[in-house]
């Protein structure tokens, strides 16, 4: 009798076939994080162009939420991770080439950065707040005197960070629908329209309102046309690429993908948007959720798909 | 074309909506080879809440089984997505005819909770009758219709029918 040992490297589980590790912690958290940096980026920016007066809901009353969203999204972060008492060593092993390591750092320094220009508008906008303590005060003092120098860091940082939630996926280079560089941008640009749309939902000023409103329209045109580049790039590029983009325009994907984020939640909002410059009633808070849902559910899509495209077979 | 109403909305021409209707049916045929529906998007959510809650329920239900469970997907289905672009066409229609608003619309001899109790009975039993008939006025009668089948004219037949009758029976509600 003949017998046969067959060993195979390809039986890891979670690993192979195809990936699963991530669930809704990491998109919920990209989420989180575009939609933050979106917002910290419109308060940076305004404040630098010297129009804090005027955006009161762009620059003093949406980033109130920030450093909550990031909490929240740090919070998902640390669910997901497998050994969570070691999370620190992401702060104690420097490596250039991880993009953990690079996210963890931003977070590291876009987190204070948000609860500091959150906590020196907490008195404009809640005027009963007290700080209690003197050295509090005294640190309001300076910050409110030195806005503008934390504005600059806190702008720059917000797009590193924007960027950074798609480069978390497209370093993956064993994931063909991930590794892509435009991912970045797209993120990117997608947390800015998100972050506008929370703005839009805060402002009460009609002018801020409409400002903030073409700057979406923008932000929608620029990701419609990312995303057209994203799958042209796939559709040039090898057979692995090639099938992952057939997951979306011809796939388990392309349904969800086409309905929910492609028009409910960029082209309608898009529509929308346009037909209120027009002069048409229209309540805000519809393009604002379509685009916040649209966003988190793109998010999703991607992270899923991602995990099952690959190179092998 | 127009008929503008008091409020400074309007409404368009009932002939023109028709066209419309038939075309957006016969691109539906074209673009997802299935006709329109409305119940069936309801039914499936029904089936794939249900799923969710009781999947004991549903493997043991005749019923709720031809949809849900095992490895269907209730919810990955043509209608529930045409239902969403519904709402979505719905809202665009309402702002370019300046009718954007919330409001129960109602004779004015009846209040609004008579008029919502009764379109929840009428729903009910629309519902309950559209699942016995395998559609309703859009799956069913227009879409069935479409394609010259019978069921769809009788059931077209039907639904006007008692239509008539119930209207007549009901008119205190209305005139």
């Amino acid at each position: 009798m003949k017998e046969e040992l067959f060993v195979s490297g390809r039986n890891i589980p979670n690993i192979d076939p195809y990936l699963n590790i991530w669930h809704w912690q990491i998109p919920s958290y990209l989420f989180l994080g575009g939609l933050a940096a979106g917002i910290l980026f419109f308060a940076g920016i305004f404040t630098i162009l010297g129009k804090d007066h005027k955006m009161t809901a762009s620059v003093k009353i949406a980033p109130m939420i920030v450093p909550f969203v990031l909490i929240l999204g740090l919070l998902f972060l640390f669910l997901d991770l497998k050994h969570k008492l070691y999370f620190w060593q992401l702060y104690t092993t420097i490596r250039l080439e991880s993009p953990m390591g690079w996210g963890s750092w931003v977070l590291m320094i876009m987190t204070p950065i948000s609860i500091i220009w959150a906590a020196s508008y907490v008195r404009e906008i809640f005027p009963n707040w007290d700080w209690k303590f003197q050295f509090l005060k005294s640190f309001e003092a300076w910050v409110i005197k030195h806005r503008l120098l934390i504005a600059w860091p806190m702008t720059i940082y917000a797009v590193i960070l924007g960027i950074y939630t798609g480069i978390l996926l497209s370093a993956f280079n064993a994931r063909p629908l991930w590794n892509t560089s435009i991912l970045g941008p797209l993120f990117l640009v997608s947390g800015m329209s998100t972050g506008a749309a929370v703005i839009m939902l805060f402002s009460t000023d009609h002018r801020e309102k409409k400002i903030m409103g073409r700057i979406d329209i923008l932000l929608i045109i620029i990701e419609l046309f990312f995303i057209v580049h994203l799958f042209m790039g796939f559709l040039a590029g090898s057979e692995a690429q090639i099938n992952a983009a057939n997951l979306f325009l011809r796939g388990n994907f392309t349904a969800p993908f086409f309905a929910f984020v492609v028009i409910l939640g960029l082209i309608f909002p898009l529509l929308l948007e346009s037909m209120e410059l027009k002069g048409f009633k229209i309540p805000i808070v519809i393009p604002a959720v379509l685009i916040l849902v649209g966003g988190l559910i793109f998010r999703f899509l991607i992270v899923e798909a991602g995990q099952i495209t690959r190179y092998l077979y | 074309m127009n008929k503008i109403k008091k409020d400074g909305s309007t409404y368009l021409n009932p002939y023109f909506g028709g066209v419309i209707l038939g075309t957006v049916l016969l691109l539906s045929f074209y673009i997802s080879g299935r006709g329109l529906g409305a119940s069936g998007a309801v039914k499936n959510s029904v089936a794939a809440t249900v799923n969710l809650v009781a999947p004991k329920h549903v493997a043991q239900s005749a019923y709720y089984s031809q949809f849900a469970g095992g490895d269907k997907r209730p919810m990955s289905n043509w209608l529930v997505y045409e239902v969403l672009g519904v709402l979505a066409g719905a809202f665009l229609s309402g702002i370019i005819f300046n009718r954007l608003k919330l409001k129960v619309e109602h004779s004015p001899k009846i209040s609004s909770r008579r008029r919502l109790l009764f379109t929840l009975a009428g729903g009910l039993i629309f519902g309950f009758g559209a699942q016995l008939a395998r559609g309703c006025t859009s799956g069913a009668a227009l879409s069935g219709m479409a394609v010259l089948s019978l069921g769809g004219y009788i059931t077209m037949i039907a639904i006007f029918g008692t239509a008539f009758i119930a209207a007549w029976v009901l008119r205190k509600n209305w005139i």
